[in-house]
């Protein structure tokens, strides 16, 4: 069991207000995701809900058990943290041990459940080695393994996979999603990296300066976006958002189109190709001189061949177009 | 070709300093050694004729060596012990954030600015003093008899005076090595229901492991030749109950003019220390393998 509540949060530094009193239910066994631009203020609240920093207000119930002024030991949670925060002086087995033999368990089960940890996570053959000796790759996966031989309501997961380089970041994002399959445990993961959100999450959770700006599933937030910065922040390449005479023909202070819902080729806008980005399964193209104040970024499918300086007629999707007031909401 | 050359070039310009250090050290030595087998008073002048290890028969037979052994043994053991425990302990407590961090730092390594002749002649005439001293003042208001530490306890005042010279260095090397522990090992333990007392045991001591062997071999170097707190509170007494074994080598040459057992308990010394040196690489060396 791992359902998580917080009810009216809030956290302080001296004066500086980080995190402005926020409320955020987290199911059991949900897959929550908590992401924003870095100084938003979601390692805070992790950290507030580990226990790692205290709340200024507020209260914080695991389980519907008050945990507000638990030791972080005392929650039944497990961190797993960006440096991996491995014990350096013991081997991979004394690490995963650790949590096991301050808890005082006895010798059967902590092997049992080191041995089953390490079999989950392929870490039997290097059970007698020091973090030292390991990729980055098998340090995380021994800072997994640390976290879930504790069995805990929840696991915590502090930017796990920054430190890692691009291939090997793809294949830990799956293994930490079949873990949850496997586990079924609630997990809470901080990221700044939308597309780890993205395919992680079952919940997304954006930050901006400590508010929630919107909650909700990959798709709901992909498609209706709360406001402005999320429509900016949620997709890759980011959403095109056209303020001024444009914006006025449809009733909004600002429109917004992603890249994937405008085609090249026959429609209302026509602008002069700048730089072109070709990934193979993919073109971007950034197009200017539309007419519009802003740089159209426009993505189009397979591999389409413009020089910089042609100029091409685009089509936005009309039914896919947001509207956002002046308020920066979104207009239903 | 290149790399043979610059490789060469750089022998032959590091060569005259090589050469120069190497000279410096080896010249004394070999003197030492030389005069070690002579007999070589400056009270008889004469030829001084080699005589074999007569000198080192003297020298070791002195009831006053095992005494001078014991006591060096004692001093490096005792101070070892004192300022190792004792700096882990102020590492610790200064590593905890609090009001005024600067200034207590500065205050705290400060005693190893003051030489060890002036440090011990403060605590000889100032602190131990059984007349004017204020721990005898201290024993006059609480009623008791002032105790006469360098008389009835000699070695383990000598103790505690160059303790207190040392425990700034051994504070802040753990010190320091100390705010190179990464906090999220500490946060990672905590999460991992490690108590206080665990957490130094398991983390933060292991991780302290290095430096507090640097701490011991560099200490141990330099308490196997104590000397100035000696001459300046004790003079090695009373009688040689802390004579070590520097000071034996001092009365010998040059109270008793003896330069030939002077410099034959010379060479004993270094074969000590290095025998230390030997055990200690072997106890604790392994730490400083990264």
């Amino acid at each position: 069991m791992g359902r998580i509540t917080l009810d009216q949060v809030q956290k302080k530094f001296g004066d500086v207000e980080v995190i402005p009193p926020l409320d955020l239910t987290i199911e059991d066994g949900e897959f929550v995701v908590f992401v924003g631009p870095s100084g938003c203020g979601k390692s805070t609240l992790l950290r507030l809900i580990a226990g790692l920093e205290d709340v200024s207000g507020g209260e914080i119930r695991i389980d519907g058990k008050p945990a507000t002024d638990l030791p972080p030991a005392k929650r039944g949670l497990a961190m797993v943290f960006q440096s991996y925060a491995l014990y350096p002086h013991m081997t991979v087995r004394k690490n995963i041990t650790f949590p096991l033999k301050m808890a005082g368990m006895s010798e059967e089960e902590k092997k049992r459940r080191v041995d089953h940890a390490a079999e989950v996570l392929n870490l039997t053959d290097y059970l007698d080695r020091r973090p030292g000796q390991l990729s980055g790759g098998q340090r995380q996966r021994v800072a997994i393994g640390r976290a879930i031989v504790r069995e805990p309501a929840a696991f915590l997961f502090d930017e796990p996979l920054s430190n890692l380089d691009a291939a090997l970041r793809v294949g830990m994002r799956l293994e930490i999603s079949e873990l949850h399959e496997r586990l079924a445990t609630t997990m809470i993961y901080v990221t700044h990296d939308q597309v780890e959100a993205m395919t992680m999450a079952d919940k997304i959770v954006v930050l901006r300066k400590g508010h929630i700006e919107q909650v909700g599933s990959p798709l709901e937030l992909y498609r209706t976006p709360r406001n402005l910065f999320v429509a900016g922040f949620i997709g890759s390449p980011t959403m095109n958002l056209i303020d001024g005479d444009e914006a006025g023909n449809h009733e909004a202070q600002t429109i917004g189109i992603r890249p994937e819902h405008i085609s090249v080729g026959d429609g209302p806008w026509q602008g002069t190709v700048g730089v072109s980005e070709h990934l193979g399964s993919d073109t971007f193209f950034h197009v200017h001189d539309t007419g519009l104040a802003e740089t159209i970024t426009v993505r189009a499918p397979g591999e389409v061949e413009h020089r910089a300086g042609d100029t091409i007629r685009l089509a936005p999707q009309m039914d896919k177009l947001h509207r956002f007031g002046s308020d920066g909401l979104r207009i239903a | 070709m290149a790399t043979q050359h610059s490789r060469a070039a750089a022998r032959i310009m590091i060569a005259p300093s090589v050469v120069l250090l190497l000279a410096w050290m080896l010249i004394p030595l070999g003197m030492t050694l030389y005069f070690s087998f002579l007999r070589y008073n400056l009270l008889m002048p004469g030829n001084n004729p080699f005589v074999g290890f007569e000198n080192y028969a003297y020298f070791v037979t002195d009831p006053a060596f095992q005494a001078a052994i014991v006591n060096t043994l004692l001093l490096v053991g005792g101070i070892l012990l004192i300022t190792v425990v004792g700096g882990i302990g102020l590492a610790v407590l200064l590593d905890q954030p609090m009001w005024g961090t600067g200034i207590v730092r500065i205050m705290v390594i400060s005693p190893f600015f003051v030489m060890p002749t002036v440090s011990a002649l403060v605590w000889k005439n100032m602190f131990m003093n059984p007349v004017n001293g204020l721990f005898a003042y201290i024993a006059d208001v609480l009623g008791m008899q002032p105790f006469d530490f360098l008389t009835q306890a000699p070695l383990a005042s000598i103790i505690g005076i160059v303790s207190w010279q040392w425990l700034p260095f051994a504070t802040l090397i753990l010190l320091t090595a100390m705010q190179s522990l990464d906090s999220e090992q500490l946060e990672a333990a905590e999460m991992d229901g490690a108590s206080a007392w665990s957490r130094f045991y398991h983390i933060k001591l292991p991780h302290l492991s290095r430096a507090i062997t640097v701490v011991i071999l560099i200490q141990t170097i330099f308490l196997l030749s104590i000397f100035a707190e000696i001459l300046v509170t004790t003079n090695g007494g009373p009688g040689t109950a802390s004579t070590n074994l520097t000071y034996l080598v001092y009365a010998e040459s040059l109270l008793r003019f003896d330069v030939g057992t002077g410099s034959a308990g010379g060479v004993i010394a270094i074969i000590l220390a290095n025998i230390v040196a030997i055990f200690l690489m072997r106890m604790i060396g392994k730490n400083l393998d990264a």
